[in-house]
């Protein structure tokens, strides 16, 4: 038996945990025993920070301080337009950060991005601890293939925030192809992942081997998922009520959230069902004319319509990868689908038509993505995994060149590790330094690619131009950390950096960050007596859940409603109390819910002896 | 749990994995791609991958997670990539022939014969696909369509296999079939692009070969046949001007300089030249635009204005 790992998948809307046990991939279920965790936070007015399950549910009355798909702006700067695009549909309010990043305001504080996803992580650590009973320190998360290093970085640091140590980044669809290969990794065969989140869309072609999985080309859309689908609807509701009401719903955030819950309700059922209503009472109102509501039916034709560009852009991406891995649909052995949009009947049409196939149906799209990543951690950490991954890079690497043009020094989809080296000449008389500047992407035009860092060379000879030469090497390790060496040939000066694209925080910062995360989870130490008070408390639920059926015929026949819906009220705060694992309020509760169980019980008794 | 014998000291990397990296560290630089990868010459595309496959389960830095390797964690590191970019060598049917004409000498008798037999093989593998897109050029009406169809899947498997140039013949075949879909043409013109960009790649790497060996007129000629497949290529333009200045070919320098000049107007070195061509050829006022476009870059630049003092 080694070490703990567990493997996360970080997603845009929901994340899961898993492990291999005993030889098994399996999810972590959460404490409140169900297997996907929606990667919400939030802070209730009373400022406890509410994660998941929680934070979602009461996302509609407190939209501004409910954090969704935090994801979108992972290792994002301010000051670039798909940021400042991303933000419009943001309920909550962004604000810009010390590094040109991003923060967001909650309450009295402002959260970068890594640090509301550490929430999200410790959430699953703290539920992968109680699963085990044993702590647990070590994680593979995985992010979209089509992550930039700084977007990488950022999740990274996200871990360290939670307390984990991040042994790997892997790419969701790889992921998904070793839960899908693992215990058939002997066949030789050539796989297609198509994974389509909540946020992202990737796609990767593979091919399995002796338990060798090797990546052969990936792309994707880093900003196309469920929730560009959602917004569709979002638009097709809201556009009309403004022309006949002149209200403008997404303005409203306490709105937008309800259209937003609308909405992806309303695109799920439509994938099992061919119509839907969507009703929601009391949306708004104006002086004027009162409360408004909104009432309409929104058709499969109708849901395929407004969001057939976005499909045929995922379709897009699938030529053009397969175009960059030399494969014809044909030649793959399976087609795999990930993550929750890929349950849309138009999408699986689609897929089925270019392909030619039926995609394989024996991979969970939902946790796939988790349980290769527990897979990877096992084959990493533990020696018996006969298995190993060759993944490549996303995107080339290189250098701005005179002129403002992008000189590639690694192309994308090249394995890791690698290396590669050029020669660079000086452009002065007697330049004793060079500025080099290093770049990840695929434009000739060097600054519309990804910065990912700077640096000098200094202390150069000084020579008439052309005549020193500089050997700039790059490295990127089976991390995919690339770390950037350049080295003047004649007199042997060598300089050299890893290239940590900023996610947005500074090391102290993370440091900082990861120490009030720790003192949070300390805060959260369970009371020793939780354990019986729960016990009690649970059994006293089933008590009033047993006698119900009785106090609602009593309630009729003279007890009224009142008695009945203070109890109610107490149970659910006891449940909520329950599953936030307060301690003391708990008490409180069970204190007042006794007190009322004895009092209906005498009520009960009292009414029997009457006719 | 039993401890291996470890010749290393502490280092927990199996003494057969040590004893191999040691000697590839001694004898690695001078094996073939082939002998690299444990494949015989003959082998083909498959081979070659599924032994790069086996082959990274022992030398992929992942296989040996968290150990301590000691100084083979470089080592590790090091031979994978050479394995890698051997098998990524190999895996182009391009890339392949030119490495077996360059590196024919360093094969053995066996070998080469191995290696001759795969050529006849593909020889005769060739012969007989041209026949059939001879046969499928014959046929008639709509069957034309589905001829064609076939022609682009096959062609699409040639790419695969970096078998650029099969792919090419398909291709053309495929489009004279029907000269109306787009993905043939598409993909026609993409193969093309690629084909000469390759051959460009390939003739400068033997341009400059000849330069350091001082064989200017032959690289003058190298290097042209390197920026006709790649118009776009500094480093063959300046190359060309270079060896031409070496030849006392001023003429052709002078164009060379030209090319390299518009295709990187910051090549400062080029432009100097350029402009030292024009004077001595008497073309006083052209050299002197050039001086000033160089003085308007680097305004310090000693050479350029002493010389265009003297003009």
């Amino acid at each position: 038996m080694g070490e703990l790992v567990i493997g996360i998948d970080l997603g845009t809307t929901n994340s899961v945990c898993a492990t291999v046990r005993g030889g098994t991939p399996t999810v972590i279920p959460n404490r409140s025993g169900y297997r996907i965790t929606p990667s919400v936070v939030a802070m209730a007015r009373n400022g406890k920070r509410l994660v998941g399950a929680l934070a979602r549910r009461q996302a509609v009355t407190n939209a501004e301080r409910t954090v969704v798909a935090v994801k979108r702006l992972m290792g994002r700067r301010w000051s670039t337009k798909t940021t400042q695009e991303t933000l419009q549909r943001m309920p909550y309010s962004v604000v810009k950060g010390p590094h040109d990043d991003v923060r967001i305001a909650l309450g009295e504080q402002e959260y970068s991005p890594p640090e509301i996803s550490a929430m999200v992580l410790t959430e699953l650590r703290l539920d992968a601890e109680a699963f085990f009973g044993a702590p647990v320190s070590k994680a593979v998360i995985t992010c979209p293939a089509y992550f930039n290093d700084a977007q990488r970085n950022a999740t990274k640091d996200a871990g360290r925030i939670a307390g984990l140590e991040v042994i790997r980044i892997i790419n969701e669809p790889t992921s998904a192809a070793l839960a899908f290969g693992f215990g058939k990794a002997q066949a030789e065969r050539q796989i297609a992942v198509f994974d389509l989140g909540g946020g992202t869309f990737d796609f990767t072609v593979l091919h399995m081997f002796k338990g060798v999985f090797e990546v052969e080309a990936t792309g994707g859309d880093s900003l196309l998922g469920g929730e560009d689908f959602d917004s569709r609807i979002i638009d097709s509701l809201a556009g009309p009520f403004q022309q006949k009401h002149g209200v403008d719903l997404r303005k409203d955030k306490m709105a937008l959230q309800r259209l937003r819950d609308a909405a992806e309700k309303a695109k799920c059922e439509l994938s099992l069902v061919k119509q839907v209503e969507i009703n929601l009472p009391f949306i708004s109102s104006t002086p004027q004319t009162g409360p408004l509501h909104l009432q309409s039916t929104l058709t499969r034709d109708q849901l395929e319509q407004m969001t057939g560009d976005l499909v045929q852009r995922c379709m897009k991406v699938c030529e053009q990868v397969m175009g960059e891995a030399k494969v014809l649909p044909a030649q793959l052995g399976d087609v795999l689908l990930v993550g929750g949009q890929t349950r849309m009947p138009k999408i699986q049409d689609e897929v089925r038509r270019l392909f030619g196939k039926e995609p394989a149906k024996t991979v969970n799209p939902d946790e796939a993505v988790a349980l290769g990543a527990a897979i990877q951690g096992a084959m990493l950490l533990h020696d018996e995994q006969e298995m190993l991954l060759l993944d490549v890079t996303p995107h080339s690497l290189g250098i701005a060149i005179a002129g403002g043009f992008f000189q590639k020094i690694i192309e994308k989809n090249t394995t890791v590790p690698t290396s590669a080296h050029h020669v660079f000449t000086t452009v002065k008389d007697d330049q004793t330094s060079a500025k080099i500047t290093v770049l990840q992407g695929e434009s000739e035009v060097a600054g519309d690619n990804e910065l990912l860092g700077e640096f000098m060379l200094t202390g150069l000879r000084a020579a008439p131009r052309g005549q020193v030469d500089i050997d700039v090497i790059f490295d990127i390790s089976a991390d995919g950390i690339v770390s950037v060496s350049a080295l003047d040939v004649q007199t042997g000066t060598r300089q050299s950096i890893t290239v940590t694209a900023s996610s947005g925080l500074t090391e102290d910062e993370i440091k900082k960050a990861a120490r009030s995360n720790e003192d949070w989870m300390l805060g959260q130490k369970e009371d020793p007596d939780f354990q019986d008070r729960k016990a009690r408390a649970e059994e006293i639920i089933r008590e009033f859940e047993a006698l119900w059926p009785r106090l609602t015929r009593a309630a009729q026949n003279g007890l009224g409603q009142e008695p009945l819906q203070r109890a109610q009220a107490a149970l659910s705060v006891a449940r909520l109390q329950l599953a936030q694992r307060e301690s003391e309020a708990l008490a409180a509760s069970i204190d007042r819910l006794e007190r009322m169980l004895q009092a209906l019980k005498g009520a009960l008794e009292r009414g029997k002896g009457a006719p | 749990m039993v401890a291996a014998p470890k010749p290393g000291g502490d280092i927990d990397l199996p003494a057969d994995m040590q004893r191999e990296l040691d000697e590839l560290e001694t004898k690695g630089h001078r094996l073939t791609h082939y002998q690299l990868l444990s494949v015989t010459p003959d082998a083909d595309g498959a081979t070659v991958r599924r032994a790069y496959l086996e082959a990274s389960k022992r030398f992929h830095p992942d296989a040996w997670y968290r150990k301590d390797l000691g100084h083979y964690g470089p080592l590790l590191s090091k031979w994978f990539q050479r394995l890698t970019g051997a098998y990524q060598l190999l895996s182009n049917e391009e890339s392949r022939a030119q490495y077996d004409r360059d590196h024919r000498g360093e094969l053995s008798q066996s070998e080469r014969a191995a290696m001759e037999r795969r050529q006849l093989s593909m020889q005769e593998e060739e012969r007989r696909a041209r026949e059939r897109r001879e046969r499928m050029l014959r046929t008639k009406g709509f069957a034309r369509i589905g001829a064609a169809r076939k022609l682009y899947e096959e062609a699409v498997e040639h790419a695969q296999n970096g078998e650029r140039m099969q792919a090419i013949f398909a291709l053309t075949a495929a489009r004279e079939l029907d000269p109306n879909r787009k993905e043939i043409s598409a993909k026609l013109t993409e193969l093309e692009r690629e084909q000469a960009r390759a051959r460009a790649r390939s003739a400068l790497s033997s341009a400059q070969e000849r330069e350091e060996k001082k064989l200017f007129a032959e690289a003058v000629t190298v290097y042209a046949v390197a920026f006709q497949n790649d118009p776009t290529s500094h480093p063959a333009a300046v190359g060309a001007a270079r060896c031409a200045m070496q030849i006392s070919d001023k003429r052709a320098a002078t164009t060379w300089a030209m090319r390299a000049v518009d295709l990187s107007p910051d090549d400062l070195a080029a432009r100097m030249m350029l402009a030292r061509l024009l004077a001595e050829a008497g073309l006083k006022s052209r050299a002197r635009t050039e001086l000033t476009q160089l003085l308007n870059r680097s305004p310090d630049h000693k050479e350029a204005k002493q010389l265009l003092r003297t003009l």
